[in-house]
């Protein structure tokens, strides 16, 4: 590796990539390194896709404040983004990815292996066993730190104390146990990495845009598809259903429409899985399922 | 009060003037009551909107989630700019311009009404201009991270006034702007909940009949600041309006009506316990802020009774 | 008919404005603008113009009404000084950047504290870069020539920009001079009407007013630049077409017995008639001394600039407004316009005028006589503020 170690965190807004980010960097520092962490600032809400950076030194100062484009290591927080986002995008020969799946390296190694060293781990199971809630930053800061030894698992206590306080222990917990649980597959040079196209938004030139920055295609945020931002989708049974409409009534993406034999039915493509028709149903014919 | 027929959501229309697409948060109360807003509203509006989650989730360059004619400008002066649009179409219309029917909404957040754009939301009232201003109030600055505002309740905590050792949160009450818009002597005001979406659209339709200014409160649970589930936005605002918290009525002509008039109240403590953001509150603290709120309640059924 | 009237030129603009049939006018009260607007208040009240008049609670409510008004499609004018426009500052970058051609007087003045109702130009340069096309004029009949040309130069479509008028505070504002006015019909022929492609309509819905990630932003910004650097062909146009309708020449960079000068004096504003009086005796006594008066601020005119001073000896700045702790706003910029070329005069910065501090004929003589000292003596310095007291 280099003398700067740069690592990119792919999560969704709310599940603590940010937070894993900063709590690495401040560990980093603790241990004497030079350490940096900061987010993909934007106006991403809680579910949507999001980024953050670190970058760790033993010594040379970091200067660079852009962000990675070609990190030494990738760590994926939520499984549902390997089919979205081209998340090994610009990753080294011979560094790491570390995701976070309950599929088995096997699996997800024919998914998204390339020239680099993966690490698996089921953090989402482990922060339900022990964090009661599907919050996984710290577990994954467990698998990073078994897959590449950026700092010392002991090193992050004290961070992790300093966060959370009264939950420290049970996030201590959940880290030290995705330390264990994490399966490690080494590099093997010369794998390629997958050929799969991931959707992009077209850049603009100057000449493109409308006087004032007018948009005129009324509505043509269709085309964005905030049903990437799931972790949760609603299924419905049809037994219980009385065809009301009250689940379609209270969606905030307005996304329910009612289909030709009167059920009510939403739309994967901007269902953001808040689960709020699931709780509004009059007969509990909805329930919301992993993604 | 809503209690419509079952299948009484089959009626509402179809027409998305927002669309899908938009970048809301997962289970976001605000998206949700301007859903039902633009639902009632219909094709025939210019909406005008200030600075704030609702504006940022819709409008990313080149896209919009609108499907309306719609202006962003500032995130104090949406009540300005409508009332700019409404002369300019009035004195084109008087010159002779054959301009198509529309009502003028301007739709600022809690921030935007409340705080920055108090002034210039009392100077667009005063002057007696057409138009209908809504405020989405979520109780605090949600786009930039959760900062109160003065909408924010007693108690509760935010990133600028946070909970601490020395802190129980926000230490003031409420602000009364729907007494504050009353004071303008204005045709129409109310307060409307995205957890009665009917009394909300049918509010709507109510204000923009109106000749002149009219303001519409609606009550917009925020998941995300609010720290609660996403799938609990809609029970959160039925628990404010069944303990009292947030009381829907209607001031029509400087006349109270008091829409939904329970037999008896929740205790509040059924409202605050789900949020995170009153999780600190003490025994005592709940019993001050029920105190108070069972003698806002008594004054607006007093108003109501008269 | 043509008439001649006597105007302070607060009353040449409103007479402009009505002329050119506004629909709204939105603004709040501030010396030295009010007899502006009040003026144009006066017009509607007494049934003279038909438009709706705003009369808000704030400069910034009166930017951000007219924002609203230009985008609904009425033509739509304001006016304001000094601190009103430090009120409005936010509002006018975006008047600009969504393209709405607003047409605003602004009656120069100073800026507090000390407070101070009287002119300079530190107003202007706290909009340098705001993105709106800036035209300064020097007495009531330009006020009200360039105050109707800008409604014809903002609204033009391959413009639509917003347009400033700049007339000192007091010395234009309040000066009572002869005017020539037009007929109304003339007027009318000369100036289109308006038309915003995007008004905002319920039969062609338009978004405006999104916002712009990293990856645009850049992207918006020079779209917007493009468009003020480009404003200049149709500035020059519209100005011709006044001048071959009126008789009545304007161009962005205007001289006054330049042609065989050596030396050049560059003002912007009222002031520049003072120093032509000036430019006047130093001749008379065989000095090689002419002016330059720079009528367009934005876009900077830089080829006529160049054109104009590029063969002088030396070129005398002066400004009416202090950067505090840094150089002369207009002298840096005159400096920066000429600093490609590979001969160039020598420039020397005046600062001046400031808080309604006259400048006499006399005064103007000695600047000049100053600035040749400096330059002889290879002692440019800094800044040098005029007539100041030391002791
Ligand atoms: C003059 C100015 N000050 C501050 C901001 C930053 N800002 C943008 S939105 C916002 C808060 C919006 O709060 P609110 O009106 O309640 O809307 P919400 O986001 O909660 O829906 C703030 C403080 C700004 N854009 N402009
Ligand atoms: S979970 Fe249900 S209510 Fe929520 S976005 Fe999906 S369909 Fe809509
Ligand atoms: S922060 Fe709150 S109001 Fe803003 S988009 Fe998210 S849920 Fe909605
Ligand atoms: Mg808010």
């Amino acid at each position: 590796m280099n003398d700067i170690t740069e690592i990119r965190w792919h999560g969704r807004g709310g599940q603590g990539a940010v937070t894993s980010a900063e709590l690495l960097a401040l560990t980093a520092i603790k241990e004497g390194n030079i350490a940096q962490a900061f987010p993909s600032f934007g106006p991403e809400r809680r579910g949507a896709p999001v980024i953050a950076f670190n970058r760790i030194s033993a010594g040379k100062p970091i200067r660079s404040r852009a962000a990675i484009a070609e990190p030494d290591i990738v760590v994926v927080l939520d499984p549902g983004l390997l089919g979205i986002i081209d998340v090994t995008r610009g990753l080294r020969d011979g560094g790491v990815l570390i995701v976070n799946s309950s599929k088995g390296l096997a699996t997800v190694n024919s998914e998204i292996g390339g020239p680099w060293k993966l690490a698996v781990v089921d953090a989402t199971a482990i922060a339900r066993d022990i964090l009661k809630r599907p919050i996984v930053n710290t577990a994954m800061l467990g698998a990073l730190i078994k897959a590449t030894g950026v700092v010392n698992l002991e090193s992050l206590t004290q961070p992790l104390e300093e966060r959370f306080g009264k939950l420290s222990e049970i996030n201590v917990q959940a880290c030290s146990k995705a330390y264990k649980e994490a399966v490690v597959m080494e590099y093997s040079p010369g794998v390629k990495k997958a050929e799969k196209v991931y959707p992009i938004e077209k850049s603009l030139s100057w000449k493109e845009l409308n006087l004032g920055f007018v948009v005129t295609e009324m509505g043509n945020a269709r085309s964005y598809r905030t049903g990437y931002w799931k972790s949760e989708r609603p299924v419905r049974d049809n037994a219980k259903c009385i065809k009301c409409g009250m689940c379609a009534l209270f969606c905030p993406e307005d996304c329910i429409h009612q289909d030709a034999e009167g059920y009510f039915e939403a739309d994967e493509f901007y269902c953001k899985g808040c689960g709020i028709c699931a709780r509004e149903c009059w007969t509990g014919a909805i329930t919301m399922v992993e993604a | 009060m809503e209690t419509l027929s079952i299948y009484a959501p089959r009626l509402v229309t179809k027409r998305q003037s927002l669309t899908p697409g938009h970048r809301a948060c997962s289970g976001c109360g605000e998206a949700l009551a301007l859903k039902f807003v633009m639902k009632a509203l219909g094709r025939d509006v210019i909406v005008v909107m200030s600075t704030g989650c609702m504006e940022i989730i819709s409008s990313q360059l080149p896209y919009t989630a609108w499907e309306v004619p719609w202006i962003h400008t500032l995130f104090e002066n949406a009540a300005t700019v409508a009332t700019g649009v409404e002369s300019a179409r009035k004195a084109l219309a008087r010159k002779g311009a054959s301009l198509p029917k529309a009502k003028v909404v301007a739709i600022g957040g809690d921030g935007a009404t409340f705080d920055i754009g108090l002034g210039a939301l009392s100077g667009a009232f005063e002057r007696g201009h057409d138009f209908l201003y809504v405020c989405l109030d979520n109780e605090a600055y949600m786009n930039t991270g959760i900062q109160r505002s003065s909408a924010t309740p007693y108690g509760a905590s935010t990133t600028t006034q946070p909970a601490g050792k020395a802190s129980f949160g926000q230490s003031t009450w409420k602000k009364n702007m729907p007494a504050i818009a009353v004071a303008h002597d204005i045709a129409y005001v109310a307060t409307a909940s995205a957890s009665y979406p009917f009394d909300l659209m049918n509010k709507v339709k109510k204000a923009i009949a109106v000749e002149g200014p009219s303001y519409l409160h609606i009550f917009a649970v925020c998941p995300t600041g609010w720290r609660i589930p996403t799938d609990m936005t809609i029970r959160v605002g039925r628990l404010a309006v069944e303990t009292g918290v947030f009381p829907l009525y209607e001031v029509e002509n400087g006349k109270y009506s008091l829409n939904y008039d329970p037999p008896q109240l929740r205790p509040v403590i059924d409202y605050l316990k789900p949020q995170g953001r009153f999780r600190h509150l003490t025994p005592e603290m709940v019993d001050k802020i029920q105190q108070r709120v069972n003698k806002e309640y008594a004054r607006i059924k007093e108003k109501a009774a008269q | 008919m043509e008439r001649r009237v006597a105007f302070e030129s607060s009353f040449a603009i409103a007479e402009a404005v009505k002329m050119a049939d506004i629909d709204v006018c939105a603004a709040y009260p501030i010396t030295p603008q009010t007899h502006i607007v009040e003026r144009v208040a006066q017009l509607v009240a007494n049934g003279e113009l038909d438009a709706n008049y705003i009369p808000v609670e704030s400069e910034h409510s009166a930017l951000s009404a007219c924002l609203g008004s230009s985008a609904a499609g009425g033509r739509t004018f304001t006016a304001t000084a000094g601190q009103g426009l430090e009120l409005m500052h936010e509002v006018v970058y975006v008047a600009s950047g969504m393209r709405l051609p607003i047409v605003m007087s602004v009656c120069n003045r100073a800026l507090s504290v000390p407070l101070s109702i009287w002119g300079d130009h530190s107003d202007v340069m706290s909009v340098r870069d705001t993105g709106w096309i800036q035209i300064f004029a020097e007495n009531a009949q330009q006020a009200f020539d360039l105050t109707l040309c800008a409604f014809h130069i903002a609204e033009d479509p391959a413009v639509l920009l917003p347009t400033m008028i700049h007339i000192d505070g007091f010395h234009l504002s309040h000066v009572i001079e002869p005017v020539l006015l037009p007929e109304q019909e003339k007027v009318t022929r000369f100036l289109p009407k308006y038309h915003h492609p995007f008004a905002l309509d319920v039969n062609n819905p338009a978004a405006m007013g999104d916002f712009a990630l990293p990856d645009l932003y850049t992207e918006a910004k020079v779209a917007h630049d493009m468009a003020l650097r480009n404003s200049i062909k149709v500035i020059l146009q519209v100005w011709q077409k006044f001048g071959e309708e009126f008789g009545r020449e304007y161009s962005p960079v205007e001289t006054y017995g330049a042609e065989d000068a050596d030396i050049l004096l560059l003002t912007m504003g009222s002031f520049s008639e003072v120093a032509m009086e000036a430019i006047d005796r130093l001749k008379r006594a065989g000095e090689k001394v002419g002016l330059v008066r720079l009528r367009l601020w934005r876009p900077f005119p830089f080829e006529q600039f160049r054109q104009t001073v590029g063969r002088a000896k030396l070129l005398i700045v002066l400004d009416r407004a202090l950067s505090v702790g840094g150089p002369g706003p207009v002298c840096s910029e005159v400096q920066a316009a000429l600093y490609h070329l590979k001969e160039r005069p020598q420039v020397i910065g005046f600062i001046g005028g400031l808080g309604g501090r006259d400048i006499s004929v006399e005064g103007f003589q000695n600047m000049i006589h100053r600035g040749m000292d400096k330059a002889s003596q290879g002692k440019p310095g800094e800044i040098e503020v005029f007539d100041v007291r030391e002791k």
